[in-house]
C-alpha cells in the first residue's frame, strides 16, 4: 500500500494546517492510523512494529543529537546575559556614525550568535529583545525592522556550526550512506565538518549580500537620537564575548573539535559567567533550565514523532515509491535535483525545517543521492532551500515568529516589500549554487569529492539494489 | 474522585520534569570535558561520553512532555487561532486519544521485554563494558510512562481547566 504513505503525508501537512495542534502530534496520529490500516489490511504484519523501541533508543544513543539541549540552553543563556547587547553596541560604537550603522550592526549580531543560539525561534526572540528596541529609536520603520530581525534570524541556519546544520548532516550521513553502499561508489561517507565546509563559501556570500542590503535600506532613515558611549565594562564583554565566539567556530572550521564539543564549551563558559556574575542564582537557575527542558522536548517530541512515521511509511513500501518517481525525473543531476528542492520549498509552506529534516528528508534524499553523486552540493543546496523556507511568505516560521514578537505589527505588504531584496538575494545564492557546484568546494582538504559511479547504473539496477537495500532490518522480537 | 487522580498524575509528572531538568548541567560540563579529556588528558572520554548519554537519555525522555505542560511543541497557528477555545480544546483531547495514547502503549507494549531483560541484566554499554546502559533503555520507559501519564491527566481534566 505505497500510495497510502503519501496520503498520510498529506494528511499530516493538512492537520498541521487545519487543525493547529502540535506537529508531531499530528505525526503520531497519522503514524497509528498508518498501523492500524497496515495491519488490517496485511500490508505489513503486526509483528514488524516492534521495530519502533530500537529506532527509538537509537535516538537516545545519537552522539550528534547531545546538541540539542547543550544549544537550547546557550539561546536561553543569551537571552538572559548582556552578552548580545554589548556585541550590538560595540558594533555601533566601532562603525561610522551613519543611520545605516544600526541595520548593520543588527545583521552581523543575527550571524555572529544565531549558530550558538540553537533555533531560529531563539534568534528571532534574541534579536527582537536587542536590536527592535534600538533600531525603533534610530527612526527605522516597523516594516523594517521585522525583515532584517526576520532575516538575521536566519543567517545561524547557514553559518556553522548552526543547529539546524547538524541535524542536516546527520539526515545526509544516514542517505549517503545508503547511496554510497548501493552504488558501490569509492566515496568517503560526508560527516558534519564536510558539510560545514561546503556551506562556508555560501554563507560568507550570503551575509556580504545581506550586510550591503541592510546598508543600502537603512540609508534614508531620517532622526536618529544621540548615541550613548559604549563603557569600558562593555567593551571588554563584547571584546571577550567576539574572540570566544570566533574561536569556538574557527575551532569547529578547522576540526580542531567537534560541533557537540563547541556548543558544550559555548553553554559551559555561558553557564560559568551567569553563576559568578550571580544573574543565575538558585529560581533563576531552575526556570532556565524549565524552559531548557520544554524547548529540548518540542524538537525532540518531533524526532521521535518522526521516526515513528518514517517507520510506518517503510512498513507500507512507501519508500520505494518514492524512489520509482525520483528515479524518473528527467534532466539530470540539476533537474532532479532541483525537483527535489522544490518539493521541499512546498512542504515548506507547511513544515518548519526540523519537520522537513526529520521527516521528508530522509525519505526524499538516499534515493536523489543515488541518483546523484555530489553529497555536499545536494547538502548546500537543502540547507539553502530550508533556509529560505523559513522566510517564504505567508507562513515562513519566522516571519510569524517575528510578526509574533514585535506587536502592533506592520502592514504585511509592506514587510513583505522591505523582505522582497534579502529573498532576492537568497534566491539568486540558490540559483547560483545550482549552476556551479564548485562553490562548495572551493575549501574541500581533500581529493575525495563525490564521484560518479565507474560506470553507469541502468535504472533497473538501481531499482533492484534500492530494493535490497531497503528491506527492513532483522527484528529483536520479544521473546 | 476524578479531580483527586488528575492532581496525582499531575504532581506526579512535574515532579519528575522537575528532578530531570537538573540533569542538564552534568550534561554540559560532561560534552565540556570531553575535548580536553580526549586531546590533552588522553583518558577518560569515553566514561565522560557513556556518563552523557545516559543524562542525555533521561532529560529528553521527560523533554517531550515538559514541552507537553509548557505548550512549546511547535504548531501552526494560520488558521487555529481562529478557533473558539472549545473547538481546540475539543481536537486536543482528539488528538490524544488516536495519537498519544495509543503511540505510548505500543511503545510501552513493545519494548516490555527487552527493556525488562536489560534492567534485569543490569545491562553494560556494548562498546565500552561500562556500566549504565540499561538507563537508556529504561529511558524509553520514561518517554513513553510520562506522555501516557500527562495524556490521561489532560483527558480527565473537565473543559475550563488549565
Amino acid at each position: 500500500m505505497p500510495w497510502l504513505g503519501l496520503a498520510l503525508l498529506t494528511g499530516v501537512g493538512a492537520g498541521i494546517l487545519f487543525t493547529g495542534l502540535p506537529a508531531f502530534l499530528v505525526l503520531i496520529a497519522a503514524a497509528v492510523a498508518g498501523m492500524a490500516v497496515g495491519v488490517a489490511a496485511d500490508a505489513f504484519p503486526a509483528a514488524l512494529i516492534g521495530a519502533l523501541p530500537g529506532r527509538l533508543i537509537g535516538l537516545f544513543e545519537s552522539d550528534l543529537l547531545q546538541a540539542l539541549p547543550l544549544y537550547v540552553t546557550m539561546g536561553l543563556l543569551l537571552n538572559r546575559l548582556p552578552v548580545a547587547d554589548a556585541l550590538y553596541r560595540a558594533s555601533n560604537a566601532v562603525m561610522p556614525r551613519k543611520p545605516q550603522a544600526p541595520m548593520v550592526s543588527g545583521m552581523m549580531l543575527g550571524a555572529l550568535l544565531g549558530p550558538m543560539n540553537g533555533s531560529v525561534g531563539a534568534s528571532v526572540l534574541g534579536l527582537s529583545r536587542v536590536v527592535a528596541p534600538k533600531l525603533a529609536a534610530e527612526g527605522v520603520p516597523q516594516a523594517r525592522r521585522e525583515a532584517l530581525v526576520a532575516v538575521a534570524s536566519t543567517l545561524g541556519v547557514l553559518v556553522p556550526p548552526s543547529l539546524v546544520l547538524i541535524l542536516l548532516s546527520d539526515a545526509m550521513l544516514s542517505a549517503h550512506t545508503m547511496a554510497v553502499t548501493e552504488t558501490g561508489r569509492s566515496d568517503r561517507v560526508v560527516n558534519t565538518g564536510d558539510i560545514f565546509h561546503a556551506a562556508l563559501i555560501p554563507a560568507a556570500i550570503f551575509l556580504v549580500l545581506c550586510l550591503a542590503l541592510a546598508w543600502w535600506s537603512g540609508r534614508d532613515v531620517a532622526g536618529q537620537p544621540a548615541r550613548t558611549n559604549l563603557t569600558r565594562g562593555e567593551g571588554v564583554l563584547a571584546a571577550v564575548s567576539l574572540a570566544a565566539l570566533l574561536t569556538l567556530l574557527g575551532g569547529v572550521a578547522a576540526g580542531y573539535f567537534y560541533a557537540v564539543e563547541a556548543a558544550a564549551m559555548g553553554a559551559f563558559a555561558l553557564l560559568a559567567a551567569g553563576l559568578t556574575s550571580g544573574r543565575l542564582h538558585g529560581k533563576a537557575l531552575g526556570d532556565l533550565l524549565h524552559e531548557a527542558i520544554a524547548i529540548t522536548g518540542a524538537l525532540f517530541a518531533l524526532l521521535v514523532a518522526a521516526t515513528t512515521f518514517t517507520l510506518v511509511l517503510r512498513l507500507l513500501g512507501t519508500d520505494r515509491l518514492v524512489t520509482d518517481l525520483v528515479r524518473g525525473i528527467p534532466g539530470g543531476d540539476i533537474g532532479a535535483t532541483a525537483a527535489v528542492l522544490a518539493v521541499i520549498a512546498l512542504c515548506a509552506f507547511v513544515l518548519d525545517a526540523f519537520e522537513i529534516i526529520f521527516v521528508v528528508l530522509p525519505i526524499l534524499l538516499p534515493p536523489l543521492l543515488i541518483k546523484v553523486a555530489d553529497a555536499r552540493w545536494v547538502a548546500v543546496l537543502v540547507l539553502l532551500t530550508l533556509q529560505l523556507s523559513f522566510l517564504l511568505p505567508p507562513f515562513g516560521y519566522a516571519l510569524m515568529m517575528v510578526r509574533g514578537a514585535l506587536k502592533p505589527a506592520s502592514p504585511f505588504k509592506a514587510f513583505v516589500r522591505a523582505l522582497m531584496p534579502f529573498l532576492a538575494a537568497q534566491w539568486l545564492l540558490l540559483a547560483l549554487v545550482l549552476a556551479f557546484p564548485r562553490l562548495v568546494h572551493v575549501l574541500d582538504r581533500d581529493k575525495d569529492l563525490s564521484r560518479a559511479p565507474a560506470a553507469a547504473m541502468s535504472n533497473e539496477e538501481i531499482s533492484k539494489r534500492l530494493n535490497d537495500m531497503i528491506q527492513l532490518p532483522p527484528l529483536d522480537l520479544p521473546k | 474522585m476524578i479531580d483527586t487522580i488528575v492532581v496525582r498524575l499531575d504532581r506526579l509528572v512535574a515532579g519528575i520534569i522537575a528532578a530531570v531538568r537538573w540533569l542538564a548541567l552534568p550534561l554540559i560540563v560532561l560534552l565540556f570535558l570531553q575535548w580536553p579529556l580526549r586531546d590533552i588528558v588522553r583518558g577518560y572520554s569515553r566514561e565522560a561520553n557513556d556518563l552523557g548519554q545516559i543524562f542525555f537519555a533521561l532529560f529528553v525522555a521527560a523533554s517531550i512532555t515538559a514541552a507537553t505542560r509548557a505548550g512549546t511543541h511547535l504548531a501552526a497557528d494560520t488558521l487555529a487561532h481562529r478557533y473558539s477555545p472549545r473547538t481546540r480544546a475539543v481536537l486536543g483531547k482528539i488528538g490524544v486519544v488516536i495519537g498519544l495514547l495509543p503511540w505510548a502503549a505500543i511503545v510501552l507494549a513493545t519494548s516490555a521485554a527487552p527493556v525488562w531483560n536489560s534492567l534485569k541484566g543490569i545491562e553494560a554499554f556494548p562498546d565500552t563494558n561500562n556500566p549504565g546502559y540499561f538507563l537508556i533503555k529504561f529511558a524509553l520507559w520514561l518517554m513513553a510512562g510520562t506522555v501516557l501519564l500527562q495524556g490521561i491527566a489532560d483527558l480527565l481534566r473537565g473543559p475550563g481547566e488549565p
